[in-house]
């Protein structure tokens, strides 16, 4: 098929015509909505949880965030939440160390047979699992199996759970990190009569760190948020702790912030829809307070290594 | 009296005010912890400040007790006399009680911390060594010491090995065990990630291989209308349902809005607006789901939905659906915008080049070398929608009566997996109710399973074509 071309005849025929590109304005139109209706997804999730949460937020902030549940509106806090939510992010680095390893073994001492390659597949489809079925993991192995070490439906059985779910974002987040250290690095320290394992530990994970922090950040910010997991473990919307040690409170009854949300939330009255809401600012503060500690971090380690 | 003079002196200075903000960070450090962590919960208070005082000595005894030594405290700075040479012990010690007594102990000891008292003094003391010649504090005039960047003569000689022959070029034993323990370890870590899917696979296929080969288990009770585990019905047709229900809504919002997110991103943003755009909707990500389920019963739902439709109430597919799509959009937008920054310049400058206008280069160049990844971040959407449990769990009401309409009630998978766990205590004996978990669990395993596997592939071959 010919298509009618312009002729060309001279320069001033090349020139674009003015006010004639309709479509193009059309499409950055639609792209800007876009762009906008993103930007009002974010806005609108912030204005509605401040709003909701502006009467408690406003009265009585420090003592909702100090008082544990309770049946009365207006005593009701999360203190117990916070600090379950604290111990699992607790119990969660404990084991990024296992994930950065692994990551360090994939990138640097695995040669490329099957056997890697199935681990590299295995590791990404594992962090596609939804966070429920983790869950039914939990229930069954740390819950009910280690039921003697964990105490059955407690924050420890949770933090190991969320531990196993964070893992592959450590491991595939780390390897990317690794991955990206040039290899003359390597090829210096090698030169100059390091082992392998000397050369890991002082060219390839100092320059590799930053990137190792921001995954390991992005991981506890996740486990931090993760509710449905914990749900299915069995977390306990409302509990007293009595006169337990901090030893048995480890293995006793728990609960968590996104725990708390979701019972607040599901409550038919509306008077808790505004403890759901606080407990909601509570947790986002949590999760970015965290994400600030890593930028900072971040940028000191990458002053530090002078880059 | 000869003066050494410190480069570093602002340096000092700063990090002399900063101390006792230090200070009261770790006071309120350590009231945190008690409060949260240790158990009993106590006032923040004085007792605080006793243990923040307790940490400060540490912190003083062992900067100083550094700051004699050839490598600096963590300041890098060293104790000198006036005249510049090493302090002795006994000087060290007598300067460092005076510091630590007018800086902790005025206000903690005597005045039992009085907060602004304790302010009066630090202020006091800061202005004072602003004003003195050399910045030196009245403990440093008190000990006649100064505190200086280094002493010329106390670089450490380290004895290198010589090498004679080609012995000596050899690996040491202890180096070369530490070496081959490591590679040990790595591999011990790498395997735990192989340990923990077999873990899942085998658990969750063994339990739902139980429910299927319960005796009270039949086919037939797969299809009956209604899901009731308690009651004995068990159709996934209902659950598939609200499921694909929930993720075409999902994708309905998260499709459109983060693909022209992407190609804003990707083909018309400037690098400066960019910087601010792409943060900003990444924000959405960090989002916990729950929050997002509050918001789609106390905003989409009674703000939004009930203005354009009648009879709908709080709990329904269609707010649960829109909340799962508000939490899909930047997983959508950052992968397809991958996928377009991927496709090589020479492409764009080629279409230009044919006087190719902007819109065309980017619907019919970029589009269609990025579709591959486009569809891959498609699928990682979908996959991610029809794992999402928190939102439908709050917001879609879920009762387990078959229905196809979304402005009513309804249940997913992930929901009917959420209502059961949250009285597993209750379900834990009951048999099959119980085991129907699992076989959900193994149901959403095996979809979410297939739809990584897909995009995985998708997204290796596009990578290899640039």
């Amino acid at each position: 098929m010919a298509a009618a071309r312009s002729s060309v005849v001279d320069l001033a025929d090349l020139r674009a015509r003015k006010g004639a590109d309709i479509t193009g304005q059309i499409f950055l139109g639609l792209l800007l909505i876009s762009v906008a209706l993103a930007f009002a997804m974010v806005g609108a999730v912030f204005w509605d949880v401040l709003v909701e949460a502006w009467d408690i937020i406003s009265t009585r902030l420090w003592d909702f965030v100090r008082s544990p549940s309770s049946s009365d509106p207006a005593k009701a806090g999360v203190a117990q939440g916070i600090r379950g939510s604290l111990l699992i992010a607790g119990i969660v680095m404990l084991t990024f160390p296992i994930g950065i390893a692994g990551a360090i073994y994939l990138e640097e001492y695995a040669d490329d047979t099957w056997a890697t390659r199935l681990i590299q597949v295995t590791v990404r489809n594992l962090a596609g699992v939804p966070s429920i079925v983790y869950g039914l993991l939990g229930l069954a192995v740390f819950v009910q199996g280690l039921r003697g070490l964990t105490g059955g439906s407690s924050v420890v059985a949770a933090g190991i759970t969320l531990a196993v779910l964070v893992l592959p974002v450590v491991v595939i987040t780390s390897a990317e990190a690794v991955r990206a250290v040039p290899g003359s690095m390597r090829e210096g320290a090698y030169g100059l009569g390091a082992t392998q394992w000397e050369v890991i530990r002082s060219q390839v994970i100092p320059a590799a760190m930053p990137g190792i922090l921001t995954g390991t950040v992005l991981a506890i910010a996740r486990a931090l948020g993760e509710a449905a997991p914990l749900l299915v473990i069995g977390a306990a919307g409302f509990y007293t702790t009595g006169n337990n040690d901090f030893l048995e409170q480890l293995q006793g009854a728990f609960t968590a912030l996104p725990m708390n949300i979701a019972n607040f939330s599901r409550l038919p009255a509306q008077t808790w829809r505004g403890h759901a809401a606080a407990a909601s600012v509570v947790l986002l503060a949590m999760v970015f307070m965290i994400n600030l500690v890593a930028i900072i971090a971040r940028a000191r380690i990458t002053k530090k290594l002078g880059r | 009296m000869g003066v050494v003079t410190t480069p570093a002196l602002s340096r000092r200075a700063t990090a002399a005010a900063l101390e006792p903000l230090v200070f009261i960070l770790i006071a309120i450090g350590i009231g945190l912890l008690e409060y949260f962590v240790a158990g009993p919960f106590t006032d923040f208070g004085p007792s605080n400040f006793w243990l923040a005082f307790v940490v400060m000595a540490a912190w003083n005894g062992w900067e100083y007790a550094a700051a004699t030594t050839a490598t600096g405290s963590f300041t890098g700075q060293h104790i000198a006399l006036a005249d510049g040479s090493p302090a002795p012990v006994l000087t060290i010690v007598v300067r460092q009680l005076a510091r630590f007594g007018v800086l902790y102990g005025l206000p903690v000891l005597v005045l039992d911390f009085n907060a602004v008292i304790a302010a009066a003094i630090w202020a006091a003391v800061g202005l004072l060594i602003w004003r003195t010649p050399d910045r030196r504090a009245p403990w440093d005039l008190l000990a006649d010491t100064l505190v200086v960047d280094g002493f010329g003569d106390a670089i450490e000689v380290v004895e290198l090995p010589t090498i004679e022959s080609a012995a000596d070029l050899r690996l040491d034993e202890t180096r070369a065990r530490g070496n081959r323990r490591a590679a040990r370890a790595m591999f011990a870590a790498g395997l735990a990630s192989v340990v923990v899917s077999a873990l899942i696979i085998w658990n969750i296929f063994t339990q739902a291989a139980k429910f299927v080969s319960d005796s009270e288990f039949e086919w037939g009770i797969l299809t009956e209308r209604g899901w009731f585990p308690r009651g004995g019905e068990f159709d996934l047709s209902t659950l598939f349902v609200g499921t694909l229900w929930v993720t075409g809504i999902a994708m309905l919002v998260a499709g459109p809005v983060g693909l022209g997110v992407a190609f804003y991103l990707s083909e018309y943003a400037s690098p400066r607006v960019r910087r601010v755009v792409k943060p900003l909707i990444e924000t959405l990500a960090s989002i916990p789901s729950v929050v997002i389920g509050l918001f789609a019963i106390s905003f989409i739902a009674p703000t939004v939905l009930s203005r354009i439709f009648d009879d709908i109430g709080i709990f329904s597919i269609l707010a649960a659906g829109i909340g799962v799509g508000v939490l899909t959009v930047p997983i959508v937008a950052s992968i397809s915008e991958d996928a377009m920054r991927a496709v090589p310049m020479e492409l764009r400058e080629a279409s230009y080049g044919l006087g190719g206008r902007k819109v065309t280069t980017a619907l019919r160049v970029v589009f269609p070398a990025a579709l591959s990844g486009i569809s891959a971040a498609a699928i990682v959407g979908v996959s991610r929608a029809v794992g999402e449990t928190m939102v439908v769990f709050i917001a879609a009401g879920g009762n387990g009566i078959f229905n196809t309409d979304p402005v009513q009630p309804g249940q997913t998978i992930t929901a009917a997996m959420a209502s059961l766990g949250a009285g597993t205590d209750q379900v834990a004996g009951s048999g099959l109710a119980f085991q129907s978990l699992y076989f959900l669990g193994a149901v959403l395993f095996v979809m979410t399973m297939v739809l990584n596997v897909i995009s995985d592939a998708i997204v290796r071959r596009f990578r290899q074509v640039y």
